[in-house]
């Protein structure tokens, strides 16, 4: 039975567009056209401001929260064309860092695995792709992708840390090397999956060709310990397809189509267990779909909009549990 | 291959304009959804959008206090079944019986409470809300208490009825009262007291002995006209027929359909055989329900018991169920008792690992119940362990102790990924708080060379700035864990310097200081500071530098001086040269004075 067990009054004075927990499910940071970011502490059913987070100029289109090893950083992409990193020093949150790189719109930030240390990917509606890496005492290192998609790139995710071989006989002191990806989804319909080179910059790997129109959302699913890789793509031809590839080396993806929806898909994203997909459509519902045994794609739930006076069930104890 | 049956559920968001959409994201344990619109345009809506975000999650019953127990006590039964000894037979039917009626005094252990709870509760909604859940626990207990007589103990004709009596009896109040009355009463004919007879042991042949012998009497009697007089004691006879009319007469002391069920089994077919059950159990619901009612799905589920159809009963209880409770526990121990084939599942081969995944993943949402669910992770082969890798790592590690618990299950199944990382994310949390013996231990038990160097240097910083170590207990007592990395080894090594320094162990001090140089273990940075930790020593009256490591120092020191590179900024460079030449002149100076001395104590007939 799915219930809503919490509704978090944000009073954002206009459109929010994306909200994202923490990694332990603590916190909540929520971002709108009102150009503020807001973090929320979510525990025990409760709601309590932590920051009201002013810097951007323009509506706030996304953010992310990296892993908590790096301690409590977020990450917010803007309207403005600037991305900017915040973190928490001493139980305030100021902003670290402020990215200007772009000549428009900056869509998606995602951070990678922690495993590859601090780097965020950002992509552009001016068509470029720049990944952010944190290279100690406050600095920022750079790298650009121009043109990564012609018009503009919507989306970027990355893949989950495989590690080559064996990490126990590691000697002391080195790092493993991993192979760095990362995909992203565009305006000239394509979803492309980029590589890191030996030399430290990143070549274009594949192009997945599926959709008819812009793609607009890309996810890479989480691993749960098979060799095969997963990426959802939902794009504004109203297709979502679901894409694997069997074996790390062999690199040819096969899609399969989750469903064709009447209006564009906004945004697809997978449980955290990578076994659940999360799908919105422009008919203003989120479906939840799984895999069944025979490789067909299930659709298991139904998250609708309310017509007024449905009211939500709350089960008793949780309000006051600890 | 089996379809999903049904429509996908739909759960509504309230509050949400039905003209906007809706975003959404995952939590660890939840949806995210709040009201927006896609259509990115760089001016602000007209319209302002609902500020609301909306936490939504499947498995809300962790949070019920009272349920916690059911989860905690039931936990403990199914570890216990997992674990025991499997016996053959006859003792494994009754060990497996054992287990079930286990099972049964917990859900009626949590109806007792739930229900003493709906009595003292303040206000009617959660008196409604806590009757609620009592009853859906007593709907658990009668089919579970079904499934433990057909499924598993497999009651063969005869004692099937006895027990259905019992289980009726035991779910329908009714029955007890009535027995209470008949047996009160006064029997002026024989046949009456045979009311008795619900519950008495006895065997199965006398048992049909006597049934045929009253049949008969009953049959006789209704066909004489006995009762002609009173309609009372003729349909009293009708009954003890089994004629099923007359039963329907008396339905208001009928509770429901499997009462009348087995009412009309025992007048009419006392040694009915299981595979036979479900003819009478369809025709009894139909009669009972009529043509107007429709079952519910109570009934639905019990009619797949009656037909022993075990996989209809899982399928329709999961539906039915608002949690995975009920359907893994069952499923798991039906499965002990060997009776699933592998079914073609939807979501996995393995529907007892598919339930108990289900189940498990749900606890995880829970701050303090997760820990349950690490043990049904690990009686899940297929896919426990990567579940379990991926939920532990989302548990907030809120306190010293709660850390210690999680590292704790990684560390006993060998997670040395997840192990990795909480440590990390532990040390590297200290050292933002600034301490370091705690970042230290933490890097330490992640076994992370890279990081315990990091940590020592900041030791070695810390050093160099206010003139002495923290945490000197740690560093002390590193023991092998030294080894992890050359720069924690330096540390310990040179606290260890220090130490013997302090006991006024000169000599092993002086050895140990010139071999943190001459074996390379001390950062070239470090030095300096080594060489002048040398002075005192190369200062007291008495020598304790030999001639040797006299020119082994000598050596060190030139090669500091003559390889260092240009560093640092011009201005600052003038200044530090100038201090540097200073300290190279004081330490060139006492090392000349040392040789001399070294060279004519050694030179010497009492030197040696």
């Amino acid at each position: 039975m799915v219930s809503v067990i919490n509704t978090v009054d944000t009073s954002h004075e206009d459109m929010i567009h994306d909200a994202q927990m923490d990694y332990y499910g603590t916190r909540l940071a929520t971002c709108s056209s009102d150009r503020s970011v807001k973090i929320f502490d979510v525990r025990n059913g409760g709601q309590i401001l932590i920051a009201d987070l002013r810097g951007h100029e323009g509506p706030v289109w996304q953010v992310a929260w990296a892993h908590p090893m790096y301690g409590n950083i977020l990450a917010s992409c803007s309207y403005d064309r600037k991305v900017i990193i915040w973190k928490e020093e001493n139980g305030t949150w100021e902003k670290t860092h402020e990215h200007t790189g772009h000549d428009s719109s900056v869509n998606s930030v995602c951070w990678a695995p922690h495993d590859y240390g601090l780097i965020l990917a950002c992509g552009s509606s001016d068509g470029a792709i720049s990944l952010l890496t944190y290279t100690g005492e406050g600095q920022w290192d750079v790298k650009k992708i121009n043109n990564a998609h012609t018009i503009g790139c919507n989306a970027v995710s990355w893949a989950p840390a495989v590690v080559p071989g064996s990490l126990i006989d590691q000697p002391s002191g080195q790092k493993p090397n991993y192979i760095k990806k990362f995909a992203s989804g565009g305006c000239d319909n394509l979803i492309k999956l980029w590589k890191e080179e030996e030399d430290g910059q990143w070549k274009e790997e594949q192009k997945l060709e599926a959709h008819s129109d812009w793609v607009r959302d890309v996810a890479w699913a989480p691993s749960i310990g098979l060799p095969t890789s997963t990426i959802a793509s939902c794009s504004q031809d109203g297709r979502v397809f679901v894409w694997t590839c069997d074996d790390a080396s062999s690199n040819t993806w096969s899609p399969k189509l989750l469903h064709k929806f009447n209006d564009v898909v906004w945004h697809v994203s997978w449980s955290i267990t990578a076994n659940i997909l999360a799908v919105s459509g422009g008919d203003n519902k989120v479906t939840l779909w799984k895999e069944s045994v025979d490789g067909q794609w299930v659709c298991i739930s139904d998250v609708n909009k309310g017509q007024g006076s449905v009211s939500a069930s709350v089960t008793e104890g949780q309000q006051n549990e600890q | 291959m089996e379809e999903l049956d049904g429509e996908p559920i739909v759960t509504l968001i309230p509050g949400v304009d039905s003209k906007k959409q809706m975003c959404f994201d995952w939590g660890p344990g939840e949806l995210l959804v709040c009201e927006t619109s896609f259509h990115k345009k760089g001016k602000s809506e007209t319209v302002p959008g609902c500020p609301f975000i909306y936490i939504v999650r499947k498995d809300v019953d962790v949070y019920s206090h009272i349920l916690r127990k059911l989860f905690n006590e039931s936990h403990g039964i199914f570890v216990g079944l997992q674990r025991i000894e499997e016996l053959t037979g006859k003792s494994r039917k009754a060990q497996l019986v054992r287990v079930s009626k286990n099972y049964r005094s917990v859900i009626r252990a949590c109806m007792e409470e739930m229900h003493q709870a709906a009595i003292a509760a303040k206000d009617s909604t959660s008196s409604r809300q806590f009757s609620s859940q009592v009853s859906i626990l007593s709907a658990m207990e009668l089919i579970w208490n079904l499934c433990e007589i057909l499924f598993i103990e497999v009651a063969p004709a005869g004692p099937l009825l006895l027990l259905l009596l019992d289980w009726v009896r035991l779910h329908v109040c009714e029955v007890d009262s009535i027995l209470a009355d008949v047996l009160g009463s006064e029997n002026p004919s024989k046949h009456e007291s045979f009311w008795d007879s619900p519950g008495n042991t006895q065997t199965l042949t006398e048992l049909e002995l006597k049934w045929q012998h009253w049949h008969e009497e009953c049959e006789r009697h209704l066909q004489d006209g006995t009762f002609v007089s009173s309609p009372h004691l003729e349909s009293l006879c009708k009954i003890m027929l089994g004629d099923e009319a007359a039963l329907l007469e008396q339905k208001n002391l009928l509770s429901n359909w499997y009462h009348f069920l087995v009412t009309r089994l025992l007048y009419s077919h006392p040694t009915v055989k299981p595979i036979d059950l479900h003819f009478y159990a369809q025709s009894s619901l139909d009669l009972f329900l009529g043509a107007k009612s429709r079952p519910e799905p109570l009934d639905n589920i019990l009619m797949a018991a009656f037909e022993f159809d075990i996989h209809q009963v899982i399928k329709e209880c999961s539906i039915a169920f608002s949690n995975w409770w009920f359907v893994a526990h069952l499923t798991d121990l039906l499965d002990h008792c060997k009776l699933l084939q592998s079914h073609n599942l939807y979501f996995g081969s393995n529907m007892r690992e598919f339930l108990l995944l289900e189940y498990a993943s749900g606890l995880f949402s829970h701050h303090s119940l997760w820990q349950l669910g690490v043990d049904y992770f690990d009686y899940c082969p297929e896919l426990g362990r990567v579940s379990l890798e991926l939920h532990i790592e989302r548990i907030p590690l809120s306190t010293e102790q709660k850390a210690l618990k999680v590292l704790r299950i990684c560390e006993q199944r060998q997670m040395t990924e997840q192990v990795r990382s909480i440590c990390k994310i532990l040390a590297m949390k200290a050292v933002r708080n600034n301490r370091l013996g705690s970042a230290l231990s933490w890097s330490i038990r992640a076994k992370d060379a890279a990081f315990a160097t990091l940590v020592s240097d900041r030791f070695l910083m810390d050093y160099c700035e206010r003139g002495c170590f923290s945490d000197l207990d740690l560093i002390d007592n590193l023991g092998p864990a030294m080894m992890l990395s050359d720069r924690l080894t330096f540390l310990g090594k040179y606290r260890e310097f220090h130490r013997l320094y302090g006991d006024k162990r000169f000599v092993d001090a002086a050895s140990l200081l010139l071999s943190l140089m001459t074996s390379q273990i001390a950062p070239r940075s470090f030095w300096m500071t080594l060489l002048t930790d040398a002075l005192p020593l190369l200062e007291q009256k008495q020598v304790i530098f030999s001639a040797e490591q006299t020119y082994e120092l000598l050596r060190c020191l030139e090669d500091l001086t003559s390889g260092r590179p240009e560093q640092g900024e011009p201005d600052q460079q003038l200044q530090d040269d100038d201090i540097e030449a200073t300290k190279v002149e004081m330490l060139r100076l006492s090392l000349a004075r040392n040789l001399a001395r070294a060279i004519i104590k050694e030179g010497s007939l009492e030197g040696s």
